[in-house]
């Protein structure tokens, strides 16, 4: 592959590095305006496949609320977002349900489980 | 009731502020809430992004809200739910409704205001047009989604880009609603860069900025509206109108600080940020009246907020057990070149000078951020009025400074 040139907003961190990057699509050539080497990383993953924490909610039975507050625990690949949201729409959780509980083990594939984040108790 | 300190509003200020006026060594303190939770609109920012300064951990807004909880709960300190500040006097005292005690009087030796700030609405930037269902404010929206479990609409249009509508923006896309547009009639962005990025580059939500939305249709629900361009005075151009038809319109369109009790109270307001004029204490005009956080001037990030419920806490804590006296030597803390906010407004000589900046217009090349006197200068990449600039003036530097202090962002 023929050069490339690129250019990332990191989303680490509220700072948001714009990084100008070159690569071959083999390897990175030339990386400019990050601050630090984590969204050194960010870039590297950005070429080969994006990744973000989806966060969400889940319909809960039983609690104070009908719905409850959740995320992955690992980012995965963004392009996942609307299957992990498909298979999140069936789900009904009973409560009580404590912050950082796995509520979905493995969803769609991707080795994350979704976890709670916040506590929550019956009404 | 008495009380040494009383906090006002569990956000994330007052939470900050109640735990470090326990450890500053107040003994009785009251932490007073209207809703019936702890954690004020955290609870509904189920995204990530909070504490990344303060705990060096990308929390979601509610974990940020359970952890401080959490170490609020370790505390003595009181806490009153359901409970509604309507008064408070400049004598410190606060008179409060509860459905289960009634009627409260609380007599404060020192109080916290930590009310946050409430968003603008359609009847602040006047939009012509019909009055149908459907108009929310992103905040509203928010709690609807991540609260309540609602959809508000299906075919949405965003007015204004501060990030709770990007966020929601975002939200309603996975929540599978589709999001239309956003429209800023600045031509720069309300919200952060990388908000921008994760939530509408990340989900080919177009950002049209120098326009807004110049009428409303439906008659029972929103059926649609027209937007316009904008010329550089933000008057709509006669013929760039373009009609969307959309179900719902949110706003996101700015807040403001929520400073009714602080007027009661006889607290000083500053017209720049609308918030109680404060000095690096985070001391108010009106002696044991602290406030800190959203209350003051509306800030970015989370950790900010904390930042000054830390020291709003502590010096709260600190004038409730005899230690600290207001009225003291104080100096004016005035904007200069490029400045559009400045917080705090006054430095009293007792702690570093912590500013919090907002940049009038935006430099994209290294400034240099001014502090005279004392001649102290310190380095930036760049200036945005989206991103508050944050300056620490150590004691040390201020010591022999007369008059007042003025802040100034120049090109490098």
């Amino acid at each position: 592959m023929a050069r490339e040139k690129r250019h990332f907003v990191c989303v680490i961190c509220p700072i948001g590095c714009e990084v100008d990057v070159i690569h071959d699509g083999s390897r990175i050539i030339s990386m400019e305006g990050n601050k630090c080497k984590k969204s050194e990383e960010f870039v590297r993953q950005e070429l080969i496949e994006p990744m973000r924490i989806l966060t969400t909610t889940l319909r809960i039975q039983g609690a104070r609320w009908p719905v409850i507050p959740v995320r992955t625990d690992k980012s995965v690949p963004k392009r996942l977002f609307p299957d992990i949201m498909k298979k999140l729409r069936r789900i009904d959780l009973q409560s009580p349900v404590g912050m950082l509980d796995v509520v979905v083990k493995d969803i769609a594939g991707t080795g994350a489980n979704i976890i709670a984040t916040r506590t929550m108790t019956h009404e | 009731m008495e009380a040494d300190v009383a906090v006002i509003g569990s956000g994330p200020a007052g939470l900050t502020a109640a735990i470090h006026a326990h450890r500053a060594g107040a003994k009785n303190i009251l932490l007073i809430e209207r809703e019936e939770e702890l954690g004020g609109i955290l609870k509904q920012c189920i995204h990530n992004g909070f504490g990344l300064e303060q705990f060096k951990q990308d929390y979601t807004g509610p974990e940020y809200a359970e952890r401080l909880i959490t170490e609020l709960e370790k505390t003595d300190v009181q806490i009153h739910l359901n409970t509604l500040v309507t008064d408070i006097s400049s004598e410190r005292v606060i008179t409060a409704v509860s459905p289960e005690h009634g009627v409260l009087e609380i007599r404060a030796k020192s109080i916290v205001l930590a009310m946050g700030c409430r968003e603008r609405a359609r009847g602040s930037i006047g939009i012509p047009g019909t009055r149908p269902a459907g108009i929310f404010t992103a905040g509203v929206a928010q709690r609807f989604v991540n609260i309540d479990g609602y959809l508000p609409g299906k075919d949405v249009v965003i007015l204004g880009s501060g990030d709770i509508g990007l966020i929601m923006a975002r939200r309603l896309t996975l929540e599978g609603a589709k999001v239309k547009g956003v429209y800023e009639i600045m031509d720069y962005p309300g919200g952060l860069k990388r908000n921008i990025v994760q939530c509408l580059n990340d989900f080919d939500i177009p950002l049209h900025l120098s326009h807004t939305v110049t009428e409303i249709r439906g008659k029972e629900r929103v059926e649609g509206v027209v937007v316009s361009k904008v010329d550089d005075k933000l008057h709509p151009i006669k013929g760039s109108e373009q009609s969307i038809k959309c179900d719902t319109l949110l706003l996101s369109v700015g807040l403001i600080p929520e400073n009714e009790l602080s007027k009661k109270a006889g607290v000083k307001l500053s017209t720049a940020t609308t918030g109680p004029v404060t000095t690096e204490t985070m001391g108010s005009s009106v002696s044991g009246i602290f406030s800190c956080g959203n209350v003051s001037t509306v800030f970015d990030l989370v950790d900010y907020v904390a930042q000054t419920g830390v020291t709003a806490g502590a010096n709260a804590a600190e004038y409730a057990l005899g230690g600290l006296r207001n009225g003291g030597k104080s100096v004016e803390v005035v904007p200069g070149e490029n400045v559009r906010l400045l917080f705090p407004q006054r430095y009293s000589f007792k702690d570093d000078l912590i500013l919090f900046i907002r940049a009038a217009e935006p430099i994209e090349k290294p400034v240099i951020i001014e502090v005279s006197p004392p001649e102290f200068k310190i380095k930036r990449p760049y200036a945005r009025p989206n991103e508050m600039l944050r300056v620490k003036v150590p004691k040390g530097k201020l010591t022999d400074v007369a008059k007042s202090i003025k802040v100034s962002i120049r090109e490098s």
